[in-house]
């Protein structure tokens, strides 16, 4: 790995909890607010800029295509997420979406930040990876992944504007509980059935609490036309996750049959893309025939939320089996 | 009577029931390791006997063929159906028509609508509107000062696009259930497969080829470090006269067809090696021994003979183990075809047999089933199409003066679309110099009503519009 391509990932990194704190700072004040919020997007570009830099130079480094192993695809979601906020900002009138954008974004740096240094090197590809189909594959499902994750924090915006504060505290701790036990499997040695059981558990039970305590609202602080327009950036953001979705997993059939003569054959990471999709499936049927209300629809993509995170962390971190995890490297 | 029991599936209730239901299962199957891919053992490991074997009684170690699951995917596919004959390609026959003209009053109707007064003449601000929907892609048409535009029309097809891909997926997946069949076999060197003992669902309509496989040769190939680099085998579809119909060499992701059945290289190994002792033929079974592989021959209670072959055209080790002796001697080293003699015993190496792994499979649906693949492809990317109808009338109020009405619907993107109404006003402004001194309404602000229009209501808007 060339100084060059870290110095890029770097700054990507640092952009990222910059526009962090930029965003943050902004509402505290609130009177530079238009500036700041102006700033902070301005930086976030920086980070997409050189992020987008970093995965070119990495691919042309390694004389390969840069999506082969668990850091590289943190890699590209961090980028999806960047640029998905910044190409949904072009379209509404975001303000509070930036810091959770940036955010995730920092988050899932450190993450990759923390792999072990065999994650960062560029190695040669394993027999069964040395593939076009790869590149038309992956690419597609990551991005789905950072589309679904920008979908999921719009909503717990929408459920701020709405006013469903103890329904927020509720969701955030089903993520809470999910993200740590994907933190806790992937760097230490905790036994896999206690960090399902967290992984599982802590996310019915945040979100059946949060279900049941949407009719809680808080008067003051509701604002229905923000909520609207995060709705709509739910929505939006699932539209656009969901073809791309559709596309990686039907692409990985169309490799799988190539290589091995069978286009399903309900291998873990397989079925449970399958699962994200069905969730999200529901999403939309939900919505166009109005069986539920923003709020519900709310819950319902932060539960798609945790699906996606099961599957593109859960199968590393959690002990699924399979053919397509990563490696192990503990 | 058939159209009301199909009814009572066209629920979409049910279809979030069943999409739970499926969901749910699904996980369980990608938590717990399943029989058909790791077998049993696979799951004794993970979770301990008791534990694996209550798993098992519930049919979760197995649980994509269970009654269960299966009857789910039965009732989505009839819940799906019913859904798209009644409630989803119906649809189609809105595309056809046209949107009708509407007037000032109709249009402020619209949960996004605008009106603003110009400094500018009907005809002149009425061409500036229509050029600029028509650079913003819309599709315009007009009548007087009367216009309509639509945005991404094609998105309205998404629904019956999807579905009608899925539909096609099932049938696919029918076709192949019904009448395909696939199986494992391995095959030693120079003898021939049939397909009697190959897997196909209980349901089943299909038949078996009579012509049969002969595997010809057999070989691997090593990288330098003496990993398998890859297998490859050399097969003749033979019929049952004995006649060859065709000769290929496959390799693992190079299958041979015929037929209609793909015959795939999966594993490769040295089954066994061949032996004579005093002219005394013996087929000895090779077992792996760390990086090679070895046959053992005791020879009485203490002595044991053992033969360790690298690779398949490398001479046979011969090795003797006796108590006294820490390490097995080396007793001698015998080409493929040579003969070498122990006392008065001599022994022949012939050489090894080789065993191929065939992979087989029918999949008679497949056609059907990528052609499924696209149209589900292309129907999910249409949905992502926000479909917008746009409405105006430009009203000449005095001389070079006039009163623009813009309103419309977008189901899919309703704030985007206001933003963009909102824009198009503010420009328009700019351009032609407002006039709000004539105007009765506040008309700098951008009207949007807060009703609760739900977005099929608005759908159906210009529908009930029309018919006025
Ligand atoms: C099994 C039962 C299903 C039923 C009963 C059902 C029913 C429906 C209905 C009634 C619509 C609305 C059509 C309209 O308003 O124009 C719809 C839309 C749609 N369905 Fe399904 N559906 C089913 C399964 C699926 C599945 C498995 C998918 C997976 C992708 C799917 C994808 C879609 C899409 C993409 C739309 C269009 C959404 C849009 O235009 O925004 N459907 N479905």
């Amino acid at each position: 790995m060339s100084d060059f391509q870290v110095a890029l990932t770097n700054t990507a990194g640092i952009s990222s909890v910059v526009s962090f704190w930029v965003f943050v700072s902004s509402n505290a004040l609130n009177r530079k607010r238009e500036i700041l919020v102006k700033l902070a997007q301005g930086v976030m570009v920086i980070g997409f800029a050189a992020l987008t830099a970093a995965i070119v130079t990495r691919g042309i480094e390694a004389g390969r295509f840069p999506l082969a192993n668990l850091y590289e695809s943190l890699l590209w979601f961090a980028w999806a997420i960047m640029g998905g906020y910044l190409l949904i900002s072009r379209a509404y009138d975001l303000k509070q979406l930036g810091w959770l954008a940036s955010l995730t974004a920092a988050t899932f740096f450190l993450y990759g930040s923390w792999l072990p240094a065999g994650q960062h090197e560029i190695k040669p590809l394993v027999p069964a990876l040395v593939s076009y189909w790869r590149q038309i594959h992956v690419p597609p499902l990551i991005v789905s992944y950072a589309m679904f994750f920008i979908s999921g924090l719009s909503a717990f915006m929408q459920l701020w504007s709405a006013g469903r504060m103890a329904a927020i505290y509720f969701a955030i701790g089903a993520l809470v509980a999910g993200l740590s036990a994907i933190g806790l499997g992937t760097f230490t040695d905790v036994n896999t059935f206690f960090l399902q059981a967290l992984f599982v558990g802590g996310s019915l039970a945040g979100l059946t609490a949060s279900w049941l305590s949407l009719g809680k609202i808080d008067t003051k602080r509701v604002n229905t036309s923000r909520a609207e327009l995060y709705d709509e950036v739910v929505y939006r953001s699932i539209m656009i996750g969901f073809p791309l979705l559709t596309i990686g997993i039907i692409t990985g059939g169309l490799w799988a049959n190539h290589a091995w003569g069978t286009y399903w054959s309900w291998d873990p990471k397989e079925s449970m893309a399958l699962a994200t999709w069905l969730g999200y499936a529901a999403y939309i049927h939900l919505r166009i025939h109005h069986e539920c209300s923003a709020e519900k629809l709310s819950l319902v993509s932060i539960g798609g939320m945790l699906l996606t995170v099961l599957t593109y962390l859960g199968f590393n971190s959690l002990g699924f089996g399979g053919l397509h995890s990563y490696g192990k490297f503990k | 009577m058939l159209k009301l029991r199909l009814s009572s599936f066209a629920s979409v209730k049910l279809t979030i029931a069943i999409f739970a239901a499926i969901l749910v299962t699904i996980l369980l199957g990608a938590w717990c390791p399943q029989e058909s891919a790791g077998g049993f053992d696979k799951v004794v490991e993970t979770f301990g006997a008791p534990m694996a074997l209550k798993l098992r009684d519930f049919g979760i170690t197995d649980i994509f063929h269970t009654p269960f699951f299966l009857g789910l995917i039965g009732l989505l596919t009839v819940n799906m159906i019913a859904c798209s004959v009644q409630r989803v390609f119906p649809k189609v026959r809105l595309l056809k028509q046209a949107l009708p003209f509407l007037s000032d009053r109709e249009i402020s109707k619209f949960p996004v609508n605008s009106s603003v007064q110009l400094k500018g003449s009907a005809t002149e601000v009425f061409a500036v509107i229509k050029a600029k929907l028509r650079k913003q892609g819309y599709t315009v048409k007009t009548s007087g000062e009367k216009l309509t535009g639509e945005w991404g029309k094609v998105g309205r097809l998404a629904a019956t696009v999807t579905h009608i891909g899925l539909l096609s997926l099932l049938a696919g997946v029918t076709i192949t259930s019904w009448t395909g069949f696939t199986g494992f076999k391995p095959v030693p060197l120079g003898t021939t497969m049939s397909f009697d003992d190959s897997e196909h669902s209980k349901q089943w309509l299909g038949t078996l080829p009579k012509w049969k496989v002969k595997v010809d040769a057999t070989r691997r190939e090593d990288y330098e470090s003496g990993d398998a680099k890859q297998w490859y085998s050399t097969l003749s579809v033979v019929d049952t006269a004995g006649k060859v119909l065709k000769t290929q060499e496959i390799s693992v992701n190079n299958p041979l067809s015929y037929d209609g059945v793909d015959i795939y290289q999966s594993s490769w190994a040295l089954d066994s090696i061949l032996v004579y002792f005093n002219k005394q033929a013996m087929k000895l079974r090779l077992q792996q021994m760390g990086g090679t592989q070895a046959a053992f021959v005791p020879l009485d209670e203490k002595t044991i003979l053992i033969f360790s072959l690298r690779k398949q055209d490398a001479p046979v080790r011969v090795f003797g183990k006796i108590p006294e002796w820490e390490q097995p001697r080396l007793l001698a080293e015998i080409p493929q075809g040579s003969t070498a003699s122990f006392g008065a015993v001599p022994i022949r190496y012939q050489g090894p047999v080789p065993i191929t792994g065939l992979q087989y499979k029918s999949d008679p649906g497949l056609p059907v089933t990528y052609v499924a693949f696209s149209i589900i492809m292309m129907g999910v990317m249409m949905a992502a199409i926000p479909h917008r109808q746009v409405w105006v009338y430009v009203q000449a109020t005095e001389e070079g003066a006039s009163a623009v009405y813009l309103g419309g619907v977008s189901r899919k993107a309703k704030r985007a679309f206001e933003r963009s109404i909102a824009t198009m006003v503010e420009k328009l402004k700019v351009e032609f110099g407002d006039n709000a001194a004539l105007d009765s309404l506040d008309s700098a602000s951008v009207l949007v009503t807060g009703t609760e229009i739900t977005a099929e209501g608005e759908g159906e808007l210009s529908l009930s519009a029309k018919s006025t």
